[in-house]
Order: structure tokens, then sequence, then C-alpha cells
């Protein structure tokens, strides 16, 4: 640096491949579908409601509104089908990664971390490839979109599903539709915003990568495994497993 | 000793005299002040108390102009003192002057007029009702105030409370007759009931408006939740006051709650009271000639619902707050999500925070020397 000429540092960082683009595409189609069905959903739930009122202000924008909103529940509904479809295809291949089933080691990480909040302990846990927090927010978000998937549906065909079921499904379903989306979108703007936007910024979901940085710091035992592994062969930046 | 006693004779009958005489002031008076017309009504009844009095119309109508003193003295009007010229304003002189009615009800719709100049707030209530709206027109037959009222032998209108359905039913009989089968009409009439509800506590009185528009549809649920959701009168009859409440959290309810306040004119199909209890034909829900009785109910959900099937019904709350026998599924989730709904939040809340204030501690500590 203490040359005057005009020097270009090309920093060369290595990055870790984390999310493929299969699994980058769905996470996109889940946020733009999960969020048009809360923006056309709230108004519903809140009809009582003077701010509802004033957009769904005519018999026509109410019908728009569902008719989103129903478009929508078919996007995320298509993509739930592809996420299932694909885990089980993979399974049946024997190639499912087991990397987001909770285990034992995320409890034990959790309890880590609480006393690491509390200030019992100077380290934080040291994490995989998937942290306790973000495997929460994996099972409660696919746990409670299946839960809304088939509430929706029973609410949206009644009379196709008293056929087949007890009619008190249909007012239970509504109350679940309507509480769980609140649950949902609670746990999204507290929790999954918290850890991906104010902790840190990561954008791993987008980019499908993470830096060596992040890496080791965030998940370092998977870093110290991947590099175990890959002391003998050569790992080139930028490679994708 | 016989002076004497004449003597007390003639002063004690001259008191009993006077005495007669002031309560002769003070009884007769009163009754005099009530029938000072008796003057000039006497002077038409010299002509009208003719029963055969009659006049022929030139539609060809024979009218009778007799009129009873009897019903005269014993209406409203006549207890008030009330002139026949007060009403027959342009009759005051005899010969009459020439009149131009082409049939008894011309004349009557042209006489009707004069109840204005008393009766001006209910007078004017009426240009509001479909009464005067199906009148405006062309129908001569639509009620005016005489054909409900009376006219010579008015009486106060709701003495006893079923002649005011007496009265309706003189032009709406089959409603009438359906209504007297209902739990209301069978009590207001069988039972002398005073609670339930005749017909204008639901239609209005002067401005009776017609009840198969949106507007009036809208208003429904308020206008039953008038009695039925009163507890003090509902608990006379052991009837539930949630049935309000809880309908209005329900999926008609918000529907027909949001039209009423956004778009009272636009038609809507969600149902109200009215849709599933029937109008005039209401029945106690356990009676089988209720449309909401558990054997009718499909039927009646099929109105609007025509492929339900029969597992339809239990879709069904019934007014009923969520319980474990009636409703053991929504039961279920209400228990689970009243758990667990504050259980997710405040994990979530908490562990956000003390990751923060972990955060800012860190920071802050790092700035430390």
């Amino acid at each position: 640096m203490t040359d005057k000429k005009p020097q270009v540092q090309i920093q060369q960082e290595r990055t870790y491949p984390r999310f493929d683009l299969g699994q980058r595409w769905e996470h996109g189609l889940l946020v733009i579908s999960a969020t048009v069905l809360m923006l056309t959903g709230l108004p519903q739930k809140f009809r009582d409601l003077s701010w509802s009122q004033y957009l769904l202000s005519t018999p026509h924008r109410l019908e728009i509104f569902q008719q989103i909103h129903h478009i929508a529940a078919l996007v995320l509904i298509l993509e739930a089908l592809y996420h299932i479809g694909k885990a089980i295809y993979q399974l049946s291949k024997r190639k499912l990664s087991a990397e987001f089933f909770p285990t034992m080691q995320d409890v034990k990480d959790a309890g880590h971390m609480l006393q690491y909040l509390f200030f019992l302990r100077k380290d934080k846990p040291k994490y995989g490839k998937y942290n306790f927090e973000q495997k929460v927010t994996y099972w409660v978000v696919f746990l409670g979109f299946l839960l809304m998937i088939i509430s929706g549906l029973i609410i949206w065909f009644p009379i196709f599903f008293t056929d087949y079921l007890p009619g008190g499904i249909i007012p239970a379903a509504k109350l679940m539709h309507s509480t769980e989306a609140m649950v949902a979108t609670i746990f999204i703007l507290i929790w999954h915003f918290y850890h991906v936007h104010i902790e840190r910024l990561n954008l791993s979901i987008f980019t499908g990568r993470l830096s060596e940085k992040e890496m080791k710091v965030y998940h370092s035992r998977e870093y110290e495994r991947l590099n175990r592994k890959s002391s003998k062969e050569i790992n080139k930046p930028g490679d994708r497993k | 000793m016989t002076t004497y006693n004449f003597q007390r004779l003639k002063i004690s009958s001259l008191t009993a005299g006077i005495i007669v005489l002031l309560l002769c002031f003070v009884f007769i008076t009163p009754a005099r002040a009530g029938q000072p017309a008796q003057e000039t009504d006497k002077y038409c009844l010299s002509c009208h108390s003719d029963s055969n009095l009659s006049m022929t119309m030139p539609s060809g109508e024979k009218v009778s102009l007799f009129v009873s003193l009897d019903s005269i003295e014993h209406s409203v009007h006549g207890k008030l003192g009330m002139e026949c010229e007060a009403c027959h304003t342009n009759l005051s002189t005899f010969p009459h002057p020439q009149q131009n009615f082409q049939s008894r009800r011309d004349l009557s719709i042209s006489l009707y007029q004069a109840c204005q100049k008393c009766h001006a707030d209910n007078y004017e209530k009426t240009k509001d009702s479909y009464h005067a709206k199906i009148a405006a027109e062309g129908n001569k037959n639509a009620a005016i105030c005489t054909d409900c009222h009376g006219y010579h032998d008015i009486q106060v209108p709701d003495q006893p409370r079923s002649r005011i359905s007496t009265t309706c039913s003189k032009c709406h009989a089959e409603i009438y007759n359906t209504y007297k089968e209902s739990v209301h009409g069978s009590a207001l009439i069988n039972e002398n009931n005073q609670d339930v509800p005749v017909c204008t506590d639901c239609h209005g009185v002067h401005n009776i408006l017609d009840p198969r528009t949106a507007n009036f549809r809208v208003q429904t649920p308020e206008m039953c939740a008038r009695c039925h959701a009163d507890k003090t009168l509902m608990d006379k009859y052991g009837l539930s006051t949630d049935v309000y409440s809880l309908y209005k959290t329900s999926w008609h309810g918000v529907d027909i709650s949001v039209y009423k306040a956004r778009w009272p004119t636009i038609w809507h199909d969600s149902a109200v009271c009215s849709d599933c209890h029937g109008t005039h034909n209401i029945f106690k829900t356990d009676d089988p000639r209720s449309e909401v009785n558990p054997k009718n109910l499909l039927q009646t959900c099929r109105k609007c619902h025509p492929d339900a099937g029969p597992n339809w019904t239990g879709a069904w709350t019934g007014h009923n707050k969520i319980s474990l026998q009636r409703t053991p599924m929504l039961f279920y989730v209400d228990a689970f999500y009243s758990s667990f709904t504050p259980f997710i939040l405040w994990i979530c809340i908490i562990y956000v925070v003390l990751q923060i204030i972990h955060a800012i501690v860190d920071r802050f500590r790092s700035n430390l020397p």
C-alpha cells in the first residue's frame, strides 16, 4: 500500500455452498406467495375493522382479494407438493440429507445458547450446517404452512370435505386458518427476521453461498468438518460440492 | 216545639239544597265539558242518525251516510269532544257543497287528509312508507290512516296489544294466519303475552318499509337483537342472549355487518336471522315445524348451499359458545391455540430480546479499553 501506483487488489474469499438453485427458488416462491397470502388474508380476517373496510371498500374488491388469495394459495400448494415430492424422491434414492432433522445436539446447543445469553458461558455453541434456530424456523414454517394449506382447502371447498368428514371440521378449520396465520406471521416477523436481517444480514438463501468468515463464526463445527475432509483434496474457492 | 222543628227543617233542607247544588257543580261540570260537541253533533246527527241515509256514487257504489252516535261517543275523539267538522272540514253547512268523488275510495282518500291537521308527525312518517309508495304508483287500495285506525269509532291502536296484528290482518290475512301459529303470534293471541313482537315491532308503525329490500335485510339481525340480546327479557323465557353476539362473529354475521356498514343497498345472500328461522313462521327450535329444527336443518341450509351433504349441518355451531360436548373439534383447536399462540409469541420475544441484550453488552464491552 506504500506504493503510489494505483493497484487493484483482488481479494479472493473462499465461499461454501449452502443452498442449491432449487432451494433458493423454493424460498423465493414461498416469500412471494406467503406475503401475498398474508396481505390478502389479513383484511379478510379483520373485516369488521375500518382499515380492512377501507381496503375492501366494494364487494368487487373483496372478490379480487379472495381470487388473489386463492392464486397465491395454489402457488404455495404447488411449492409444498414439490418440496415434499422431492424429499420423498430423495428418500427413495437414499439421498435425503439428514442435516435438517432435529437431533439431541440441537437440544444441547439450545441449552448452551441460553447459558451464553444469561452470561453463564463465554462461548457460543459450535453449530453444524444448520443451527437449532434455523431448524426451529424450518419446522415451525413447514408444519404451520401444512396446517394453513389443509385448513385453507377445507374452508375453500367446504361442501366437498363434509361429504367425507364430519361438519365440525369447518368451524375448526376456519378458526385454525385464521389463528395459525397470525402465529406464522408473528413467528416470521420476530424470529426469522431477527436472525436473518438484524443479528446479521444472511443472504445465503439468495446467493446460495456462505463466506469463509461466516462459516467460521456461525457454523464452525461444519467448517471444521469440511476442512478436515478437504485437507487432502484441494477445494478450490467457489467450488460447488 | 213544632215551629222550632219546622224552622230547623227549613234550615237543614236549605243547607242540603246548597250542598247538592255545589256537588252538582263539582260532578256535572266535567261531565258536560267532556261532551261540548254534542251541540254540533246533534245538528249533524239530526239527519245522519237515520240508518237508511245513503248516497250513490258515480261508480255505482251505494255509500251509507249513517253515523252511529254510540261509536262516536266511545271513540278517542268523541271522548275529547271533537266535532264532526274537525274532520269533515268542508261539510260545516247544510245544504252541503257539491262533492265530486267517483267512488267511496276516492272519498276516503280525500277525507283522510284531515288527519294531518292534528297528527302531522305521523302523517309525515307515512309518506316514507311502502303504502305511500304504492299509492303514489296509483294503487288506490294502499292503506291510508283510516284503513288501520278506523274513522268514527277510532280506538287506542294498541289496546289490547293484539289489536295491532288484527288491524294488519284486514289486508294481510295470509301472513296473519301464519303469524298467529308462530311462537310469537300464539303467545300474543292465546296467552296475551305483552313481550312478543306484533307486526309493528318489526315493520315499523307509520313508516312501514318494504321488507324485501337489501336495506331491510341487513337490518334484520339488529331488529331481532332488540329483544333477543336483551338479557332481562330473554332470561324470562330461558333463552340465550349469545345468539346475537355469536352470530356477529360468524361468517354470515360478519358478511352482513360489513354490508350493513358499507353497502346497505347492495343485496347480499349471507344468511340473516329470518333466512333460517323464518319470518312470520318462527317456532321454537325443538318444534318440528321450525325450519331450524334438527330434522329440517339440512333442508334449510340447502336453500343457499344446495349441494350440501348430510354432514354439513355439523358445521353449524348453533349460536353456541365453543364447548367440548357440542363442538369438540373447534374446542380442541381453540384450546391448542389459546396456549400455543402466546407460547410461541413469548418464546420469540424473550429469545430475541436476550440476544439483543447480549449483543449490546458485547458492543459496550468491546468499546471499553
